[in-house]
């Protein structure tokens, strides 16, 4: 997948190449080039098909990574653009035009991770959170541990001990 | 209208005659797949019971539980995890960090239970169908949340050290520092081990969070020797770490240096504290090695007076007269001295207890006694010439070297035994070699084996680096001399060292003789002790166990107001000692609040 790499870096500034697989490779994109480029992918280069757009919350860079992945089914390849947006609010252009189940996706994101894609159909609708008014939980700082305390009830006769003090505990109780 | 689009509708009836596509019984015919995630399995034998699975669990649906048959021992807590299933969502952290790798998954997940509680088990001890299914997660082996290899410690290179007593180990930066101290999951595995209980998971937060302030503090609670434990602990602490499973173990040691060598001695007080108010009562110490130096800093800041007694110059025993200064150099080492003596301790040197002061003498001017003179005296291997004048104790010759005395160096010596205290003077003689004529011409030979010498690890590489020949797995039969001069010793190959009852018992092939030639013999076999400072009626007194004075827990010996602890009790090792001064203290704080009586 490389000679695509190439050809597509002879039209598009593009940032880093990894080939993860013979048919699986990502690439990285600066954020205003993310629509071109998926144009020509669709429409010159046979990748036609989205199979989904994630994102990854790198919480101590200051960014969101989006990854869009898309699939070329004649030559059974698929190529992952990511797209590094800041963190401090997250807003994407959506893409919803050039494949209707991409609002689906960010309409996802923009739940679990606060990201905004402005115009996307639905895109403020509750997804599969009900009521949710927190933080999104699928940011980092999210923190998991104390809404499930919050949340979910421990069953009675639970308790635990810490291996440390269940040490002295048993093997030197007397000492200091 | 098409024609295709009339027919249509018909075209489905061919599927009639195809397979089902969805079987009957879905649940009950479907196992998970390979790498499902389903109910835990847990080697318990393999299992360390460290709780790293219970601290990642963002469901809180792990508990560390006692569990029959399995105690708690050095590195494994003795508890097992328990899981609640109404809580676990089956992510797999806890097989993911699991530092053993004892805990995995099947890929059962079908279970049908009417009680909810039978949801709750510790998987591995209560029996479950699943515990032998060989499918499931297990994390991939190149999977860590936890770095394997610890941060490199900077060292000098063999050539560099050779020529010198500079130290070797360099001590890690700041960020060096927070980066091994992240690898510790602060399990807690390691107090236990530690003889003086250092709160070591705390001290490795406090360098994460750059707190050195309380880093010192928690130091200070149970070791007022952290420069020195943090270059020449033997810390047995590293050995139970819950990472040394899957990788390197923490770096302890080096971290707790990474503290001290961070704090100025001046700010030490602000930190650490002052002294409680004065008791009025006076106890002496006898030996300011680390057990002595360790009871009169506690003993000092529970507000007794101390007086330390010191046959030597200067203060800290084997730690100053042992222990070479590459390893540990006495501005270290007085760093730590100082701050004792700057809590009031009143130290006393060129005085022997039992020469210069008689021990009834400080009976009758202290409230209280705490003797800790440890073993300075050589033992001897007393095969023929090991009366020579040119055989030495290794503990004399490193003892005038610190004293700055030159000691006889010929280019050829051979040492006796593998322990540390020989490789210290093997590589002590080394550099002395070095110096004077430019080569290195040291033959350590010890009885052991070197899968099995006492000495560390390192010590070995090191010495060899440095030049010195090991031949481990020799003793001696007896001592070359010509007159004034010693010109070598013979050797047979020792088949082993212990008998079938653990007990000290060489057995050799005299058929496999070695001769080795040098101009001096060093035997470093062991230490006694020298207690011929206690009167005999007081020596009477005390019960003595296998040749040691026979103490409590809080290190008193039969006679009410004489503690004893250090080498002389527990054998030679730095953190022993200190972790008996501290007890002691203790002890003799009681015993003092009392009234001093019984």
């Amino acid at each position: 997948m490389r000679e695509l790499y190439e050809q597509l870096k002879r039209l598009f500034p593009l940032g880093e190449y990894a080939e993860q697989r013979r048919d699986l490779s990502f690439v990285t994109v600066p954020q205003e080039h993310l629509r071109p480029l998926l144009i020509h992918l669709r429409d010159r280069a046979g990748f036609t098909h989205l199979v989904l757009l994630t994102a990854v919350d790198w919480l101590e860079e200051g960014f969101f990574q989006l990854t869009y992945l898309l699939n070329d089914r004649a030559a059974k390849r698929d190529l992952g653009l990511r797209v590094l947006i800041p963190r401090d609010g997250a807003t994407m252009e959506g893409i919803h035009d050039l494949w209707p189940t991409a609002a689906t996706y960010q309409r996802e994101l923009r739940e679990m991770f606060g990201i905004d894609f402005p115009g996307s159909p639905r895109v403020n609708e509750e997804f599969i959170l009900e009521g949710w008014t927190g933080m999104p939980p699928y940011r980092r700082d999210f923190d998991t541990k104390k809404f499930s305390e919050e949340n979910f009830n421990h069953r009675p006769g639970r308790a635990t001990k810490d291996p440390a003090k269940h040490m002295k505990e048993k093997l030197y109780p007397d000492e200091a | 209208m098409k024609i295709r689009d009339l027919l249509s509708p018909f075209t489905v009836w061919k599927n009639l005659f195809r397979d089902p596509v969805t079987i009957d019984d879905p649940v009950r015919q479907r196992p998970g797949a390979p790498r499902y995630r389903g109910f835990h399995k847990n080697d318990v034998k393999k299992c360390i019971g460290c709780g790293t699975c219970e601290t990642i669990c963002q469901n809180g649906a792990i508990d560390m539980v006692p569990v029959d048959g399995i105690s708690a021992k050095d590195g494994d807590s003795g508890l097992r995890p328990r899981i609640d299933y109404g809580r676990c969502c089956w992510c797999a952290l806890c097989v993911d960090v699991c530092m053993t790798k004892s805990l995995t998954m099947s890929n059962d997940y079908q279970w049908i239970d009417r009680d909810p509680d039978a949801f709750r088990f510790t998987p591995g001890v209560d029996r479950k169908k699943w515990d032998d299914a060989a499918l499931g997660y297990q994390r991939p082996d190149d999977h860590r949340l936890t770095p394997e290899e610890r941060v490199h410690m900077k060292e000098l290179g063999p050539d560099a050290r050779i020529g010198s007593f500079i130290e070797i180990v360099k001590g890690y930066s700041v960020e060096e520092a927070r980066k091994e101290a992240d690898r510790c999951v602060a399990c807690g595995l390691c107090t236990a081990t530690c003889p003086a209980h250092m709160a070591i998971p705390d001290y490795i937060a406090a360098i994460r969070d750059g707190d050195y302030e309380r880093g010192l503090r928690l130091l200070y609670d149970t070791n007022p020797l952290p420069e020195v434990c943090g270059r020449v602990c033997t810390h047995k602490c590293e050995s139970v770490c819950a990472v040394r499973h899957e990788g390197d173990p923490v770096a302890i040691r080096w971290l707790k240096r990474h503290i001290a060598d961070q704090v100025p001695l001046d700010q030490y007080r602000a930190i650490v504290g002052a002294t409680e108010p004065a008791t009025g009562k006076k106890v002496a110490v006898v030996g300011a090695g680390p057990a002595g130096l360790s009871a009169a800093y506690y003993l000092a800041r529970m507000g007794h007076a101390v007086e330390i007694f010191e046959a030597l110059p200067a203060a800290g025993g084997m730690m100053r007269y042992g222990i070479p200064e590459y390893r540990l150099p006495y501005d270290q080492l007085d760093k730590d001295i100082a701050f004792v003596m700057g809590l009031g301790v009143k130290l006393t040197l060129n005085t022997r207890v039992g020469k210069d002061i008689a021990l009834d003498d400080l009976r009758k001017r202290f409230d209280a006694l705490f003797i800790s003179t440890g073993l300075h005296l050589g033992r001897s291997t007393k095969v023929p010439g090991a009366d020579h004048p040119k055989v030495f104790q290794s503990i004399d010759l490193l003892r005038r070297v610190t004293l700055g005395e030159e000691i006889f160096c010929p280019g050829e010596a051979i040492v006796i035994g593998g322990g540390n205290v020989a490789m210290d003077i093997a590589r002590t003689l080394a550099r002395l070699q070095m110096r004077k004529y430019g080569k290195v011409g040291v033959t350590l030979l010890c009885l052991e084996t070197e899968d099995v010498m006492p000495a560390d690890r390192e010590e070995i590489i090191e010495s060899r680096e440095e030049g010195v020949i090991l031949r481990p797995g020799y003793g001696p039969t007896h001592i070359e001399t010509d007159g004034d001069r010693v010109t070598g010793a013979r050797f047979v190959r020792c088949l082993s060292v212990f008998d079938e009852n653990g007990r000290f018992a060489p057995r050799f092939d005299t058929a496999d003789e070695i001769a080795i030639s040098g101009a001096m013999v060093v035997e470093s076999i062991g230490q006694g002790m020298d207690l011929s400072y206690l009167p005999d009626d007081l020596k009477n007194q005390i019960v003595f166990e296998r040749g040691r004075p026979k103490v409590d827990r809080h290190f008193r010996t039969s006679v009410p107001w004489l503690y004893a602890g250090g080498d002389i009790v527990q054998g030679p090792d730095v953190i022993h000692g200190i972790a008996n001064g501290h007890a002691a203290a203790v002890g003799i704080d009681r015993y003092l609040r009392e009234g001093g009586t019984t």
